[in-house]
């Protein structure tokens, strides 16, 4: 892919993105005028870009988008369904041609096929505004009022601003009117010229009670608070809205689309892989700077006591500068949610549509920022959670009418952060889940016997929801359908150091809580070997160690077990569960980690307990990304890769 | 009395309506030598303002009001100087 395309294909997708959010604004607030001029000039900047290249159906369709859009900005036609619901259908049909633009250069047939159906509806019908004398504003800026814009200081010609040509009536001081005086209460005056008018008086003939004065101004908008000062004057005032110059340049020239980066030139876009080896090497020194102790404790051995504390000390020294590197660099890596929950208005847009459900999307947090990978990997799990709001939450209008409850459902995704730590809830307003269908459901599916059944806490009943055996798809409906896939969601919250919890109430909804951390801190890992492999485990999951004699083994029942201050702990091999196959050291005595496993307390044997270091893990990506009991990796000092097992999952 | 004069200059004051322009001009034909003084003034009518206009006396004086500080004087001044 040359360089051209892959800059083309980076700003088609955020330019579609921009475009489709400012769309989806004005459909619900058809009157912010900041949305349509920003809907404008995505799609202006997009129609550049794809100027570019030999796609002239497509450029045709985003020609005919811009030209309507520029006539709402001139107020001639109105902002409604008529427009928004074409140029939407546009957008969509432009995200989902890009792929195939980057990799044949060119629309497919069933796209090319698309367009002239797209250019009809962008060129159907729009709704007329009503002529009114102040409203009905040409879209070309009258020569008058680009005159006075012209003596503004270039910098203030750049934003939305009214211009006003009032040419006070010769008797208008004995109707009370007071012209300087209207314009002093206008919103913040930018220009004003005073001269006098055709009539011009002279110290002879000047009549002091007959206003022969002419005023020119420049104000900030909007233009109805303009209209609103001289209601009753109209006839004696010219009003021009002036767009803002760069927006005015825009819709001129053609063939320049605006790059991005210009805009915003104090961020700037790096590869997230140099950010990605930036954050290796943060990786490696502190796994390198763990290697400095065994080294300060050979220089005592040898009885270099001044030279272990000089390691020693600059050792702290490092730690701390690698501490500050490694949060400087995660930082850099933390994107805000926005970029994962700004596909959600659209979708839910679409998916209610298909239901035929009205459904109000609340978003709240999305400036909250988390690592990119969390902040990516979020996007399934959440719109497996949202869809499953809007398919089996949400209830049909008349249901929702018939249980008194407004008949637009209502689904929230809201984001908080507490600390280190990332919350997130995806909830709605629809019709609950009954724990007694969940339980029947869990029984049909064997999940639980009867008799077990009737010991579960609601709390435990719930948690089924997130048990693969619910995924299958029968009789899903007996349990207002909900569960589907859920194991999947929690498995990929888990992934990445999170959990899934769930709530709700029969008949006023569900939420979904999912707690995550920001970012991949670093964690103290214990370093274990068994025959002859090395692995790590978080310390956090080892109650304790212990060294256990082979003799103080015993078989209950089959299986090996031994005491612990009077109680009976399991011991399991840890190369069992691994399924290792190298050589069993033979000894007579057992390195135990005691773990905790549900309510149960578990010895799980290793062959030896190794050093315990300060590391970061990340989840497991690519291939082994589902592999169960293993939480992630993590690089040593002598920079082999360590596997971090999830004990917890192994014995489970 | 929201527009006087005292010698040194013509002086508008507070509130000046548009029943005080007459006065106003009087004094303006009067004594074209004298500035008029818009110290700590807080509006001044139309009427006044196109009555400097015409006589195009010297100006002096911060008014008590940004808007007149800020906005009008200057177009004033810009007018008075580029007029005729």
């Amino acid at each position: 892919m040359d360089d051209l395309m892959q800059q083309f294909a980076i700003e088609a997708r955020e330019l579609v993105q921009q475009a489709s959010d400012d769309l989806l604004a004005l459909e619900a607030a058809p009157h912010d005028r900041q949305r349509l001029e920003s809907a404008f000039r995505a799609i202006h900047t997009l129609k550049g870009s794809v100027g570019l290249f030999d796609l002239a159906s497509m450029h045709n369709v985003l020609h005919q988008s811009e030209d309507i859009l520029s006539r709402a900005r001139a107020s001639t036609i109105v902002v409604d369904d008529n427009l928004i619901d074409p140029l939407v259908a546009v957008i969509e049909w432009v995200d989902e041609s890009i792929d195939g633009i980057v990799q044949e250069g060119r629309l497919s047939q069933a796209q090319e096929k698309q367009a002239t159906r797209l250019l009809g509806l962008v060129s159907g019908k729009m709704t007329e505004r009503e002529t009114d004398e102040l409203t009905n504003v040409p879209s070309a800026i009258p020569e008058w009022a680009s005159a006075i814009r012209d003596r503004l200081p270039v910098a203030q010609r750049d934003e939305p601003l009214v211009a006003i040509s009032y040419r006070p009536h010769p008797e208008c001081f004995f109707n009370g009117d007071d012209p300087l005086a209207t314009l002093s209460r206008l919103p913040a005056v930018r220009h004003l010229e005073i001269a006098f008018g055709e009539q011009f008086q002279s110290v002879n003939t000047f009549d002091p009670f007959r206003c022969s004065l002419l005023v020119n101004a420049i104000c900030e908008g909007p233009l109805s608070a303009v209209e609103t000062e001289f209601r009753l004057i109209p006839d004696q005032v010219e009003l021009a809205p002036l767009p803002g110059i760069a927006t005015e340049a825009l819709s001129q020239k053609e063939s320049q689309p605006e790059r991005l980066g210009e805009r915003q030139a104090s961020t700037m876009r790096v590869d997230a892989a140099r950010i990605d080896s930036l954050v290796e090497i943060a990786g490696e020194l502190i796994a390198a700077k763990n290697g400095l102790p065994p080294i300060a404790e050979m220089a005592r051995a040898g009885g270099n006591d001044p030279l272990a504390k000089a390691i020693y000390s600059s050792h702290l020294e490092i730690e701390r500068l690698v501490g500050s590197l490694y949060s400087a660099v995660t930082r850099a890596r933390m994107i805000p949610l926005e970029q994962t929950f700004r596909r959600f208005p659209r979708l839910v847009r679409e998916t209610a549509a298909k239901l035929g459900k009205s459904v109000d999307l609340i978003i709240e947090g999305e400036t909250v920022e988390a690592d990119r990978e969390i902040v990516e990997s979020l996007f399934e799990p959440l719109l497996h959670l949202v869809r499953n709001s809007l398919d089996h939450g949400i209830e049909q209008e008349a249901e929702r009418l018939k249980a008194s409850k407004s008949p637009r459902g209502r689904i929230s995704l809201r984001a908080t952060q507490h600390g280190e730590t990332l919350d997130l809830e995806v909830s709605d307003d629809g019709r609950g889940m009954l724990s007694g269908d969940i339980l029947r459901a869990a029984t049909d599916r064997g999940l639980v016997t009867k008799t077990t059944a009737a010991n579960l806490t609601e709390l435990d009943i719930l948690q089924f929801v997130f048990s693969p055996g619910f995924s299958t798809t029968n009789s899903v409906s007996d349990l207002s359908g909900r569960g589907v896939g859920l194991d999947v969601v929690k498995r990929s919250i888990q992934r990445l150091g999170g959990d899934v919890e769930i709530q709700t109430v029969v008949g006023e909804g569900t939420s979904f809580n999912l707690r995550l951390p920001v970012s991949f801190s670093m964690t103290q890992i214990m370093v274990v070997e068994v025959d002859g492999e090395r692995f790590g485990v978080p310390i956090a999951d080892v109650i304790e160690t212990q060294k256990v004699p082979i003799s103080a083994v015993q078989l209950v029942r089959g299986n090996r077990a031994f005491i612990l201050r009077d109680r009976t702990v399991p011991l399991l091999h840890l190369g069992q569960l691994l399924n290792t196959t190298g050589l069993r050291k033979a000894s007579n005595e057992m390195k135990v980690l005691i773990v905790q496993a549900g309510a149960e307390r578990i010895g799980v044997a290793v062959d030896t307990i190794a050093e315990r270091v300060e590391t970061l893990t990340r989840p497991l990506a690519g291939l082994l990304q589902g592999m169960t009991g293993i939480a992630g990796t993590t690089l040593l000092g002598d920079g082999k890769v360590l596997l971090v097992l999830n004990l917890e999952e192994l014995i489970g | 009395m929201t527009v006087c004069i005292d010698g040194k200059a013509i002086l508008l004051r507070g509130s000046c309506g548009v029943e005080e322009v007459e006065l106003f001009v009087s004094y303006l034909e009067a004594r074209p030598d004298l500035p008029v003084d818009l110290t700590g003034v807080e509006a001044v009518h139309t009427a006044l303002w196109q009555a400097i206009m015409i006589y195009r006396p010297i100006v002096t004086g911060s008014p008590n009001s940004a808007f007149l500080e800020a906005t009008l004087l200057p177009a004033l001044r810009f007018s008075m100087e580029h007029d005729r």
